[in-house]
């Protein structure tokens, strides 16, 4: 890196720190090459870092995380660029030229030793993106407790320039007026692992999500069952009474014509059940309820996951609910049919509603976006349809892992990136036996 | 390579000049707003082996780590302790530190007194400090016992041997050798392309399974550095991470030796069989399994619009989900190894919708009935397939998991009873020309393999990954890679991503000449050794521990003895050792005696008087009381 010119070089690009994006620049930087890793959050780490536990093992997600992002964030053959946007890739003679921006984080990093003053001197509260609005942040914070790297952010929208952060600061690295940054890499190669989106809380307004203060999507459901989430306990959002009936909307984003997302969004089966065993932990005497079109348990532990949970009386009811109302103490009243008593419709009472939404593409390449990529009717990154090469895109050379290419849990994005860093690294591979002259100007 | 054999220094006594740096850290109020950290320091400062003891606001930060890098350099400390976060966090940093300042990084402690102290004792400030002035003094004994170690360097044979030869193995080998790593792919039939050779059609582009392994055999063949061996096995498997012994014995009884730094386990798997008579199979004529019917689509009986099976023409097919997966004790008879077959096998659905799409496409007018207790097409572009097997008329009935459905042959036709939950329970009689039997993937027979290196198995007999969220394609046994469906069910790409992935696994073990691994593995003293084998039966990584012949005083003594290169530093052997003869390098036995004697001390006189020390402590115990203020 030549930090005066803002100018890198590296033999790989890889767009995207969350898991697929750490794994994929992790198994090209441990077998030597050189990774440029951005990322436009201000912490790497993706979703994953925010959930509670994972299925089917239960494990504790920033336990696991936490060091995948410490050993790419440390790697001595990776560049990390985080608040970083990609602005355009393009083609050059012998590979690809991409111009990234930076933007300010109003804290000069070098000087920075994330002591956290300026958190605690400042005065404004904003709602917390990492809880998903359920906490509070300071309008000056470091994003989360493990965020990598522990550097705060000024919210520049927030902040009331009472100048009291800069006054705490040991180091007097907060900068007012700092400015974007332009970095240019070139790189050989380059793998996108764009992340995804949860489809919205009011795409199904007869679901009352974003109105109803007791339906909560998935994510926030995570963020109540971690143990440093915002509320310490599972609580209703609208009162602070511990629920003691909840219920599962399956399918609330996916399968579903009427909201453009036909397919079939492949975790949320198996999130719906984990937060239910989760729930059963905390909330002994809790009654759970999954209302489903078919559980699909279909990875390498799953079924046997799936079972234990019904084995442990968490209700799996096969019924679509067709509507969900609130009553005066927002109480929620769910219509639905089951499909094994043929009582007929009726209308269930619950605490607490999780719409199990799916997922949809966070970035879509469009004609004059960043990098000239197609993609498919649903959304996600276009693939040939060779299943032989699973991480090829339309375009030679780029490649794509994770949910860039459609929905997929952690461990199928990590496999998926990890085949993406073997296809990337045989290009640069490839690059270099044609180029030698050039492969070696530019080492 | 470092001296493995000798036996690590662990008594203080025989160290000579101990000085020991202790440094506490803030955590920028994370510690000190909870634990008095320079009261820690001030304490631990009057211990005999520390020379300096400080405490700081950040000690991860380049300054925190120059204090260290400068007493090093000064020559006022050659042990450190730093008392901070969890180790898992900056442990590596602070051996760095040590590194940089010409330190062997070994000579390291790092003690939690963040989540084990200030995070945990938030209400008690005073006895915060104490347990961390405790755990701090612990740290000190420990490294003052801690012998200067260095990492096993074991070279790298830059070779791969990829067992199994069906699209994951002929795939890994593929991205191996265009990555310019050399590949015997070995193969036990006399083709490539197993399994996935036998399909009629592929999804989604519907070329033949036979052209798809025709398209990778190409990119093999070119390749010189990839050797094929087909009819081919493994009859014994030597050696560790990066120098691997395999033989390799062909049809004819030929044995070759091929040697390898990394293996990659591309065995596959078996259809599941029904047993006799279940679901009509093997008794009625109509029944038959999905693998078989795919067969029939393959063979050209199903032609101008007709499907002939026999001297039958079928009219209707009833495809029954879930035939060998998730079966319920007590409902399915148990396999051979007493055990139901309890996991899903993934690929069936949409496998099974597939078949149904291409009956419905060549021979419209056949009445398609699908059985099943869930739909499970996950995938990109499968859920299509069953919307529109839908919507071109095969009725889909949903079984109750305990009841599956019941096949009976009646005159030469069957037919399928079951209950559908999805009209309430309806009892349904279903006469069908013919039964596809939906089965599912079993792990093939491969023991033998197994056998040689205790390869980690299931549950569910698949072979098992590390962890099955984080390393899905690593083994425990290290140095071995899993690719595609000898780990669990997968289809056809996501075998291609697990072989790619093992692919770079490989590559990045044999990335450069020499491997380096960990110190903390397993000593034998073998004078105090006695030749018991407790140690032998609670090793669990074959070859790690054996017993060999030593020449003692004229005669023959059997004596255990550790492999450092396979050994996992786990300590399972120094556990069980009645003389304490084996010792784990950096976690000796008197290293934790010295720090359990420092936690649970609870006076000057009970450390003063602790047999296994040479002087008082007596300064120490006065500061504890000192600290609580």
């Amino acid at each position: 890196m030549d930090p005066e010119n803002g100018r890198l070089q590296a033999d790989v690009l890889v767009v995207g720190a969350g898991i697929a994006g750490l794994q994929a620049s992790l198994d090209l930087a441990d077998q030597g090459y050189s990774v440029a890793l951005v990322e436009r959050q201000p912490s790497i780490g993706g979703t994953m870092i925010n959930l509670s536990k994972v299925f089917p093992t239960l494990d504790c997600a920033s336990c696991i995380t936490t060091p995948r992002m410490a050993s790419a964030a440390h790697h001595p053959n990776i560049d990390l660029f985080t608040m970083t946007e990609v602005q355009a890739i393009s083609r050059t003679d012998d590979g690809f030229e991409a111009s990234l921006v930076k933007k300010p984080r109003f804290i000069e990093e070098d000087q920075c030793i994330g002591c956290r003053r300026c958190e605690e001197a400042c005065s404004v509260f904003v709602p917390d993106e990492y809880d998903h609005g359920l906490g509070a942040r300071k309008a000056i914070s470091i994003p989360f407790t493990n965020a990598i790297p522990q550097y705060p952010v000024l919210d520049e929208e927030a902040c009331m320039l009472c100048g009291a952060c800069a006054k705490a600061c040991p180091t007097q690295c907060i900068n007012f007026v700092q400015e974007p940054r332009s970095i240019a890499v070139e790189a050989k190669a380059v793998i996108v692992t764009t992340c995804f989106d949860l489809t919205p809380m009011d795409a199904k307004k007869e679901y009352g999500g974003g109105i109803y203060p007791n339906v909560l999507s998935p994510l926030q459901m995570e963020r109540l069952l971690a143990p440093h989430g915002p509320y310490g306990a599972v609580l209703r959002p609208s009162d602070g009474k511990t629920p003691d009936s909840i219920a599962y909307v399956q399918c609330a984003g996916s399968r579903d014509l009427s909201l453009g997302v036909p397919y079939c969004s492949r975790v949320c089966c198996m999130y719906a059940i984990k937060q239910a065993m989760l729930l059963s932990g905390s909330l002994p005497i809790a009654d759970i309820t999954i209302y489903y079109m078919d559980i699909r348990a279909f990875g390498k532990g799953y079924e046997q996951f799936y079972q234990n949970a019904r084995a442990m009386g968490i209700n799996f009811v096969k019924a679509k609910v067709a509507r969900i109302r609130e009553d005066e103490d927002h109480n929620l009243l769910l219509r639905i049919e089951r499909q094994d008593t043929g009582e007929g419709p009726e209308e269930v009472q619950h605490d607490l509603v999780v719409l199990s939404l799916g997922m949809v593409p966070a970035w879509k390449p469009t004609p004059d976006g960043m990098i000239p990529l197609q993609a498919d009717g649903d959304g996600f990154l276009r693939l040939p349809q060779s299943p032989l090469w699973p991480n090829l895109t339309t375009m030679d050379g780029v490649f794509a892992a994770g949910v860039a290419t459609g929905p997929k849990d952690i461990v199928d994005a990590i496999t998926d990136a990890g085949a993406a860093a073997m296809a990337a690294a045989n290009y640069v591979e490839r690059a270099r036996r044609s180029a030698p002259a050039l492969a070696g100007a530019t080492r | 390579m470092s001296d493995i054999n000798a036996v690590p220094r662990t008594d203080k006594a025989a160290a000579d000049d101990v000085r020991v740096g202790v440094y506490v850290c803030h955590c920028g109020g994370n510690i000190s707003d909870v634990v008095d950290t320079a009261a820690v320091a001030d304490a631990l400062s009057h211990h005999p082996d520390v020379a300096i003891a400080r405490d700081y606001v950040f000690m991860c930060s380049d300054p925190g780590q120059s204090l260290i890098v400068d007493d090093i350099k000064a020559g006022k400390i050659n042990r450190v302790v730093v008392a901070a976060c969890s180790p898992s966090l900056h442990e590596l940093t602070f051996r760095k530190a040590l590194e940089r300042a010409g330190l062997n990084p070994y000579l390291y402690e790092h003690v939690n007194i963040r989540e084990q102290t200030s995070w945990v004792h938030k209400g008690d400030h005073e006895r915060a400090t104490r347990k961390a002035i405790r755990l701090t003094a612990a740290g000190v004994e420990k490294v003052a016992r801690q012998d200067p170690l260095e990492s096993i360097a074991v070279d790298v044979v830059p070779h791969v041997v990829v067992i199994g030869g069906g699209i994951a193995g002929m795939s890994a080998a593929v991205a191996l050798a265009e990555r310019g790593i050399g590949v015997t792919l070995i193969e036990a039939s006399d083709r490539l392309g197993g399994r996935v050779a036998e399909l009629p059609s592929v999804y989604p582009t519907e070329q033949t399974g036979e052209d798809l392994i025709r398209e990778l055999r190409d990119h093999l063949f070119v390749e010189p550095l990839i050797e094929v061996r087909l009819r081919s096995r493994v009859t014994a498997m030597e050696g560790h991470v990066g120098k691997f012994r395999l033989l390799v014995t062909d049809a004819d009884g030929a044995s070759a030796e091929v040697r390898a730094g990394a293996i990659i386990l591309a065995t596959g798997f078996d259809h599941y069989r029904p047993a006799d008579g279940e679901l009509g199979y093997g008794t009625s004529p109509s029944v038959m399994t999905l693998p078989e019917f795919l067969g029939v689509l393959r063979d050209g009986s199903l032609a101008n619009g007709e499907l002939r099976i026999g001297q039958k023409t079928v009219k209707s097919i009833a495809f029954i989900h879930c035939v060998g997966s998730r079966q319920i004790e007590g409902v399915h008879a148990p396999q051979a190894d007493g055990k139901v077959n309890d996991y899903c096998s993934r690929v069936c659905c949409t496998a099974t919708l597939h078949a149904i799409r291409e009956v419905q496409r060549r021979c419209p007018d056949i009445a398609i009935y699908d059985l099943h207790k869930d739909i499970r097409t996950y995938g990109r572009g499968h859920e299509d397939l069953y919307l529109q097997a839908s919507r071109d008329g095969a009725l889909f009935f949903r079984y109750p998991d305990e009841e599956p459905p019941v096949v009976a042959d009646r005159s030469g036709a069957a037919v399928v009873t079951t209950k559908d939950v999805l009209t309430w329970g309806e009892e349904l009689e279903i006469p069908a020309d013919l039964v596809v039997l939906a089965t599912g993937m079993q792990p093939r027979d491969i023991s033998d393999l197994i056998a040689m290196r205790k390869l980690p198995v299931g549950a569910d007999r698949f072979l098992q990954e590390v962890h099955p969220k984080l390393r899905p394609v690593e083994m425990a046994v290290n140095g071995v890679v899993l690719a595609g469906a000898c780990q669990g069910p997968v289809d056809i790409g996501e075998a291609c991503a697990a072989a790619q992935t093992a692919a770079a696994k490989a590559a990045i073990l044999l990335s450069k000449p020499v491997i380096e691994l960990d110190p903390f593995v397993a000593h034998v003293q073998e004078d105090l050794c006695d030749g018991c084998e407790l140690c032998l039966a609670e090793c669990e990584y074959q070859g790690a521990l054996t017993m060999v012949e030593v020449q003692n005083d004229g005669g023959s003594v059997r004596r255990a003895r550790v492999n450092p290169a396979l050994c996992a530093g786990c300590g399972a052997c120094a556990a069980v050792c009645p003389p304490r003869a084996i010792n784990v390098a950096g976690w000796t036995l008197d290293q934790f005696d010295a720090m359990v004697d420092a936690i649970v001390a609870e006076d000057v006189e009970s450390l003063a008087r602790s047999e296994r020390r040479a002087r008082s402590f007596a300064p120490l115990a006065v500061t504890i009381g000192e600290a609580s203020r």
